[in-house]
């Protein structure tokens, strides 16, 4: 379920007229066709918009939401079914503005107020290769079927009023023109500040907050502000860059859940160049901290190799996940046979320490707890990360227990990690059902952004009118 | 769906064999009900059962496999009174599988050699044992279909391939050598052997089937603590997904026939004793080739004397498995096993020949298992300690190394599988197997497989070699339920479906005619989808 990413982005807006004179479809160039491809994986655009064993582009994935499941579309040139009538204005409008030919709004599920940011020869690209580049698929993903009012799409003419931003990005000439290329990459089409900037009570963007950590569902996006303790300024520029292209800095961080997502279709495939420029402008970030800190570790040098063999070994299994040492029988059920009997993982890195990783430190449990429930999937170029998931999937190597996961989890905080971090069987049923409640959280995280409010008011007004239709009909 | 007194179709076992059938039938929108005899215990548990398990009883697989009282399973350290199996014959036929929900796959090392067209030939082109009833290239897609299936890692190398006549690629590239199988590898090429790949159901450095890629434990016997190798337990919350009922710690002693002779029911006792019938349209047994045979003979009746499925008398005879001698080598240059899997390559062209007229073809296997805990005794034994101690353990890891020369046996109706007077914690017969390895096999060893052996021991540069004095089992149970074209001198027909009730289907190494020198198991879970196909057509009623 891609739920994390897919929020809307409040940022500057750079749409205005597009370039007058708009090519002949025909007419794109190899070259055109071949930036537009590159410029769909910067932005991601497959990640939504193919279904589980599906078509690329051909849309179907069911984005779970907690007003409902908005369904992805077909973005494949097929006439019937896809964008394939689309003029390039009516593209640039529904990528740009969230508005579709027929003049009917899109939902905010799709980042559009992020891609509005995007220069009209990018969108022009973009055009050139969904028209040419993408093999048409001549099927249709069911329908978005969200309940009232939340079906009603001319809703969302209101929220682009009231939320759409229409700043565009000014080039800043005090700085580098890779710094800028960074910032048109991460505020528009890599769009890092939808998870890692945390959000105000109307769902925007805290702009003094921008990229200091968020929760975001089941996990954690954390600080990538240039902080030396809480953030990613202890990083080089190389660590950075490695980091984005392989999910993986030895030792320190592992990308998994949206972030895995994130690096496997888009940022894995960018160009050394992006990635630098991308890396430039995050590690230039300032710290959001007002007030100095007291010292303290980083998340990313804590813990260390330790195991608890002798206190269980001979008990039985039964036994020995009953005691004060059921957390490393767990472990060594469970983890031991890939991260090591000490946690120390594999030299290649391939099986990670446990100690040593931001996963386990930091002030935040939500990602070791679920790393173990979700696992990991993290595909680039020279490397598939799997790590099977623990929770009930019907791959699960293990179907652990709340109980169970606290236990593991507390024990590798303990040995491995940040031993004041401790977490209930609670606190893992929480993150088993996508991360901390909020619904005004919630559904801004599916996309409806700064609409959140709105929407919530029109919902609370729904609900009266169909409860007073709801004892009429009883009466 | 299935409920727990009935199915469209109702399976008996839940290893290999009943897993991927069911999951077709599934996928097909059937009702499918399993029943297994043992208990659902989790990865995690069998894993600390094996660490658990002293050095010395590691060897046993079934040590991390402790049976419950009403799902017996033989047990390396029982005594003879407690026997599960009552051997007799001049060669102990003494097995290792597991009544637990995933079956034996849970302990198998994954090895998948396919027969080859002339395994399949036996009676046509060297007068000994039985022809399939149908050739290779009839099986052949089905072997595809398995290797797909349970996820199967093969060479991409014709040269490397066995055999070489396939229509389609390896889902996954083979696995890399271990430094010691490199080295062996180099040594019987100067003998003008080649020792290649085997196949084996492992993911070799991708996930596959939503299961992760091998990490080397070389702990795939008696478990895989991953579920990098494929084992039936892996599918069985998948099989679920898709509206199985899974019945677990329920053993089924009869097969209810009705007046047309077609299959009404299936009775099973629960852990309480407490006895249930379940009725289908279908009945698939899938308990391998002992617990099958045994259960068609307890199911005797009126209209089947003999047992279930048992007009020919063939139900229980022709027990085969592939008869092993293991000779150990010591070496003075160090070879190192025990990186990767623990069977991982072999010499399998040694398993064919016009010599198959008068003795059988042989498979040498250098086995992969790390040799620490072989060794360790017999350097304590030397009454070493401290560093000496270490060093003699290194050395004795490093310099030893396990050569196994697996060979076929024919099918030979007197090796029977019959019911003992014995009986088990439920009041059921305990089976009793009366096995003979026969002059074919014997005569190998004599003049083929040994020598063979010792030549490569030479070469490897050995001071020392022990043989082992007995043929051993290689655990791969097959011909209690033989497969042929007349139901005379047959059990099952081509698809696995008794020749006496049209609604029965026995699919599994049992049905097999011939065993040739490769591991049993891709071979039977060919037949499985082969059945699968066939019980679909028969579902539709085509």
């Amino acid at each position: 379920m891609k739920i994390a990413r897919r929020i809307a982005l409040t940022a500057s807006l750079t749409f205005g007229a597009l370039a007058s004179s708009m090519a002949n479809a025909d007419d794109f160039s190899p070259e055109l066709i071949e930036r537009g491809s590159y410029l769909a994986t910067a932005s991601d655009c497959i990640a939504c918009h193919t279904g589980p064993g599906g078509k690329p582009m051909a849309g179907g994935l069911p984005i779970v939401s907690p007003v409902g499941t908005i369904v992805s579309t077909n973005i494949t040139p097929s006439k019937p079914f896809g964008i394939g009538s689309y003029t390039e204005t009516q593209f640039a409008n529904a990528v740009r503005k969230g508005v579709r030919a027929d003049g009917t709004n899109l939902y905010p599920a799709m980042p559009y107020t992020s891609y509005s940011v995007m220069r009209d020869e990018d969108i022009q690209a973009l055009y050139a290769y969904f028209m040419k580049g993408v093999k048409p698929v001549e099927e249709s993903p069911s329908e978005t079927r969200l309940p009232f009012p939340m079906n009603i799409r001319a809703l969302m003419m209101g929220w682009n009023l009231v939320f759409r931003n229409d700043k565009r990005l000014a080039e800043d000439r005090r700085k580098s023109v890779e710094w800028n290329r960074g910032r048109y990459l991460v505020e528009g089409a890599a769009h890092c500040g939808v998870c890692h900037t945390p959000r105000g009570f109307f769902m925007q963007e805290k702009t003094d907050r921008y990229l200091s950590g968020s929760q975001v569902g089941s996990w954690y996006a954390p600080d990538i502000t240039s902080d030396k303790m809480t953030g990613i300024g202890t990083w080089t520029q190389e660590d950075l860059v490695t980091y984005l292209r392989t999910g993986r800095i030895l030792s320190k961080a592992l990308a998994a859940g949206s972030m895995a997502e994130a690096i496997s279709h888009s940022l894995s495939h960018l160009a050394d160049a992006d990635l630098n420029a991308i890396a430039t402008y995050i590690r230039g970030v300032p710290s959001t901290k007002t007030a100095p800190q007291a010292s303290a570790p980083t998340r990313f040098g804590q813990g260390k190799t330790a195991n608890e063999l002798s206190g269980f070994r001979g008990q039985g299994f039964a036994n020995g996940t009953k005691g004060d040492q059921a957390g490393a029988h767990l472990y060594s059920a469970n983890c031991a046979s890939c991260h090591g009997y000490n946690a120390q993982g594999t030299k290649d890195g391939y099986y990670p320490s446990l100690f040593h990783n931001s996963a386990n430190a930091g002030d935040n449990p939500s990602n070791l707890i679920a790393v173990i429930l979700f696992g990991v999937d993290r595909e680039t170029i020279d490397d598939h990360v799997f790590m099977p998931p623990f929770g009930d999937q019907p791959n699960a190597i293990n179907v652990l227990g709340n109980a169970e996961v606290a236990l593991l989890a507390n024990y590798i905080f303990k040995n491995h990690g940040n031993p004041n971090l401790k977490v209930t069987p609670e606190d893992v049923q929480v993150i088993r059902e996508g991360g901390p409640r909020s619904n005004l959280l919630a559904v801004a995280r599916i996309g409806m952004g700064t609409g959140a409010v709105l929407i919530l008011l029109l919902t609370t007004f729904a609900w009266f009118v169909s409860r007073s239709i709801f004892k009429r009909r009883l009466l | 769906m299935a409920s727990e007194t009935g199915a469209e179709v109702v399976i008996v076992g839940t290893g290999v064999i009943g897993a991927v059938i069911a999951e077709q039938l599934l996928d097909e929108g059937h009702s499918v009900l399993m029943i297994e005899a043992g208990p659902r215990v989790s990865r995690a548990e069998i894993v600390e059962n094996f660490r658990n398990v002293p050095l010395g009883a590691k060897g046993d697989t079934s040590a991390s496999y402790p049976p419950r009282p009403w799902a017996p399973h033989p047990v390396a350290d029982d005594k003879p009174e407690d026997q599960y199996l009552q051997l007799t014959g001049p060669d102990s036929y003494a097995q290792t599988f597991v009544r637990y929900a995933g079956g034996s796959t849970w302990h198998w090392a994954g090895t998948c050699w396919r027969l080859t067209p002339d395994d399949m030939r036996l009676r046509s082109l060297y007068g000994v044992g039985r022809d399939w009833p149908f050739d290779y290239d009839t099986l052949e897609p089905f072997y595809v279909r398995t290797e797909h299936k349970l996820g199967i890692c093969g060479p991409s190398d014709p040269a490397m391939q066995w055999p070489a006549r396939r229509s389609a690629p390896y889902p996954m590239e083979a696995l890399p050598f271990s430094p010691g199988e490199q080295r062996f590898t180099e040594v019987v090429k100067t003998l003008g052997y080649n020792n290649i790949p085997v196949a084996q159901a492992r993911n070799s450095g991708i996930p596959y089937d939503g299961r992760p890629s091998c990490c080397a434990n070389n702990n795939c016997v008696p478990v895989c603590p991953i579920g990098a190798k494929y084992d039936a337990a892996t599918s069985l919350a998948r099989l679920e997904r898709k509206g199985a009922n899974i019945l677990v710690d329920s053993v089924v002693y009869k097969v209810e026939t009705n007046a047309r002779n077609k299959i009404e029911a299936i009775h099973y006792y629960d852990q309480h004793k407490q006895a249930h019938r379940v009725t289908g349209k279908l009945f698939v047994l899938a308990c391998n080739g002992l617990e099958n045979p045994k259960l068609l003979l307890m199911s005797a009746d009126d209209r089947n004397p003999n047992g279930v499925a048992n007009s020919s008398d063939q139900v229980g005879r022709n027990m085969m498995d592939h008869p092993q001698l293991t000779l150990t080598v010591t070496t003075r240059e160090p070879f190192w096993s025990g990186v990767g899997p623990v069977v991982n390559s072999g010499i399998i062209e040694t398993s064919q020949g016009a010599f198959r007229s008068e003795y059988a073809g042989a498979y040498f296997r250098y086995n992969n298992f790390g040799r620490s805990r072989f060794v360790t005794f017999a350097a304590l034994k030397k009454g070493l300690i401290g560093k000496a101690l270490d060093e003699e353990i290194r050395r004795m890891t490093a310099c030893t190394a396990d050569i196994v020369a697996a060979h076929e046996i024919l099918p030979d109706p007197n090796n029977r599988l019959t019911l003992s007077d014995k009986k088990d914690w439920l009041g059921l017969p305990k089976p009793a197997i009366h096995y003979d390895v026969g002059d074919y096999v014997r005569k190998s060893s004599e003049v083929y497989s040994l020598p063979i052996g010792k030549r490569i021991a030479e070469a490897m540069g050995a001071i020392d070699l022990k043989i082992s004095p007995k043929f051993s089992q290689s655990k791969h149970i097959m011909g209690g339920t033989i497969m042929g074209e007349d139901p005379g001198s047959s059990v099952v027909d081509v698809d696995c479906r008794a020749h006496d009730h049209e609604n029965l289907f026995i699919p599994g190494g049992g049905a097999m005619p011939s065993t040739a020198c490769g591991n049993s198991t891709i071979t039977m879970t060919a037949l499985a989808i082969k059945a699968a196909d066939a019980i679909a057509r028969q579902m539709r009623g085509v």
